[in-house]
């Protein structure tokens, strides 16, 4: 009688787990928000859990427990890839332990595999900084890869979850319109702002720039991934490239004291810009529409002044 | 339109592994690790003698194996009285595709007993280990042996685990599985700046009374005597060992690029330390560490602790304690090199070779881009 009963019980116990996963809807973890925002454009139930924040520094993510509990549930993980997360995403994907997310498996995307990337190295040491061999991984504001991730994203989660299929296909669909519509007004901005200079920090505004023909003149970092030293500092200002420069753009989540100390003695503006999205500015094409108006902008009163 | 892009990209990726020189299949991660130090003074209970001197050097090599393991060799390398020694740290599969969060460890491994014994000596914030860990854990315990780990399916970050191991690297004895340990952690998120873990875990030494000999070896100089003065077995066991951790990390905003302040803390207590052992012979140890990252490349850190063990001599036992303060300052220029300069001050009652110091560290890591556990 008893044993019948533990039986039953370990059953319903073993039922009930089994059952556990069947998703109400799907879970998601998100490295960075800009996947985020992808993802919530194409499924917007699902339940997405969002590693980081534009201020902080993708590079330097730990890979805490509540990103590990996340990361245990999650039916998909996108993240950025090309080694951008080597630091954290390893260490929380092994304690995740989540059979789903796993190189090679559909449930972990990487972003910077749907793309051909800028500067890819066949030979990388690290007295070069923090170079990837892969190439420059900060590709979600370009205005042309981002809808080949998208694509490929679709893909993805048509694969995962074919439940959904027809849903996201179609809000893919709108999402591409409205992009393009938009890609048309950056397009006419990068007109304007076309061989105009900038001292930059760090690639994370890289491909934008290019796209928009905005020349990154000089990187206030001495090496990538390196922190801005004084000396570096002190060489850029005798550098003669500094005179093509119009201002100095740093990310939300970068030290701003560099930069200042390179603007006080220039008297190039500080332009602090968020390097994806946040609550002010919801999704990827807001973030680019922000960032280009700023740039054209800043562009006209350095006009104005010169 | 749609598809062709698709084949473009599909074309890239198929080019990209040409140009690309990361670790593959046939190419394992493979990482160095550097630590060479100069110490002052002799300091009581420690590995590192006073002069110039070389640290863990380590090398280790790891790779996914196929779609269902994943193996690590890592490979010490020491120098003690003139003689390098090589061990064999790790040496370990581990399962990546079990169901239900569930995950297997084989082989040689790190316990995952408190916060730092499953950690590398590299990763730590101090030159040292605390004096609890020296003590008790003779640095940090490895073994060889199984373990099972699960993740809980609640809304919050709760694993629970167990290991079994031979015990030959705890004290002497003939147990076929001479030590089994249970271990549990929580933990999650207060705000987005700030982080917490807490976690209990329990050593049982089944092989205690073989190990009586061992507090004769301090003085002897045979055979073990010689394994343990660095690191095989911890000074003070016990039958049953108890730790409990808490750590807790801020950072502005939870950028941890800038600026970080790490508080942990953590409490062994080990008792039945033989068959004489009373109520209140035990061992006791405990320490507290603040270390705040104030700047990308630098970092600077005060930890205190305290160890109080009881020694046995036939059926009585001595009491004798040791209080450790460290203070460092350590400059990291990139994620791959770190330059620590610390002070140590001991106190110590039955503990004659405390004594207060001064050391200059380093740690240069290449090869393989390891990434760090919480």
């Amino acid at each position: 009688m008893v044993p019948m009963l533990t039986k039953r019980l370990i059953l319903i116990l073993l039922l009930g787990l089994a059952s556990m996963p069947a998703r109400a809807s799907l879970q998601v973890f998100a490295c960075e928000p800009e996947w985020a925002d992808l993802v919530k454009t194409l499924v917007p139930d699902a339940r997405i859990k969002v590693a980081t924040t534009a201020w902080q520094d993708p590079h330097y993510i730990e890979a805490r427990p509540s990103l590990i509990a996340a990361m245990s549930r999650a039916d998909l993980a996108v993240c950025t890839g090309a080694s951008l997360e080597a630091g954290w995403l390893p260490a929380l994907i092994n304690k995740a332990s989540n059979q789903r997310i796993r190189e090679g498996k559909p449930g972990l995307f990487f972003a910077a595999e749907q793309v051909p990337l800028y500067q890819p190295h066949d030979h990388v040491d690290r007295s070069m900084g923090d170079v990837h061999s892969e190439g420059d991984p900060h590709i979600h504001l370009d205005p042309e890869r981002v809808p080949l991730v998208m694509e490929a994203l679709a893909d993805r989660l048509s694969q995962i979850a074919p439940e959904l299929e027809n849903d996201l296909r179609r809000r893919h669909l709108q999402w591409r319109v409205q992009w393009n519509l938009q890609k048309a007004r950056w397009q006419k901005a990068a007109e304007e702002l076309q061989g105009t200079g900038l001292v930059v920090q760090h690639a994370d505004f890289g491909y934008l720039l290019r796209w928009l023909g905005v020349d990154a003149v000089l990187d206030l970092e001495p090496k990538p991934g390196l922190p801005p030293s004084a000396s570096h500092l002190s060489k850029l200002l005798a550098e003669p490239e500094l005179e093509k420069a119009s201002a100095i753009m740093i990310a939300l989540y970068q030290d701003d004291r560099p930069a200042t100390w390179l603007s006080e003695r220039t008297n190039l503006p500080v332009l602090t810009l968020p390097g994806t999205v946040t609550d002010e500015h919801q999704t990827l094409s807001e973030v680019i529409s922000h960032l280009v108006a700023r740039l054209v902008a800043q562009n006209k009163t350095a006009d104005h002044n010169g | 339109m749609v598809l062709s892009k698709y084949r473009l990209s599909a074309l890239a990726l198929a080019i990209a592994p040409l140009v690309s020189v990361q670790a593959n299949e046939f190419n394992p991660d493979i990482s160095v690790v550097l630590d060479g130090f100069y110490k002052g003074n002799n300091t009581a209970l420690s590995e590192r003698e006073e002069g110039f001197g070389l640290g863990h050097t380590e090398l280790s090599l790891s790779a996914p194996v196929d779609d269902l393991f994943e193996a690590r060799l890592t490979a010490v390398l020491e120098e003690h009285e003139g003689e390098t020694e090589l061990e064999l740290e790790e040496a370990f599969l581990q399962t990546t595709s079990m169901p239900l969060n569930l995950g297997v460890r084989g082989g040689r491994f790190l316990s995952q007993i408190g916060y730092l014994n499953s950690r590398h000596l590299h990763e730590d914030d101090f030159v040292e280990r605390p004096a609890a860990y020296r003590a008790l854990l003779g640095i940090h315990y490895f073994d060889t042996g199984l373990r099972l780990n699960a993740l809980l399916p609640v809304p919050f970050f709760w694993q629970i685990g167990a290991e079994a191991f031979d015990g030959g690297n705890f004290s002497e004895g003939e147990e076929d599985i001479g030590v089994y340990t249970l271990n549990t952690r929580i933990g999650g998120d207060i705000s987005a700046a700030q982080s917490w873990q807490a976690g209990l875990s329990y050593l049982k030494n089944r092989q205690l009374h073989a190990d009586e000999e061992h507090e004769e070896e301090g003085e002897h100089e045979d055979e073990h005597g010689h394994d343990e003065d660095h690191g095989h077995g911890p000074e003070f066991t016990g039958e049953n060992l108890y730790i409990a951790d808490l750590v807790w990390k801020w950072s502005p905003r939870g950028n941890a690029r800038d600026q970080q302040v790490v508080l942990s803390a953590e409490y062994l207590f080990a008792d039945d330390i033989n068959e004489f052992a009373g109520s209140g012979d035990n061992h006791e140890g405990w320490y507290a560490s603040a270390v705040y990252q104030f700047a990308p490349q630098w970092s600077a850190g005060v930890r205190y602790g305290e160890i109080d063990v009881s020694e046995p001599h036939e059926d009585h036992f001595d009491k004798r304690s040791l209080q450790e303060t460290d203070v460092m300052l350590a400059w990291s220029h990139s994620h791959f090199s770190t330059l620590r300069l610390q002070y140590t001050h001991q106190d110590g009652n039955g503990f004659d070779a405390a004594d207060n110091t001064v050391m200059l560290q380093y740690l240069m890591t290449f090869g393989a881009h390891g990434s760090h556990a919480y």
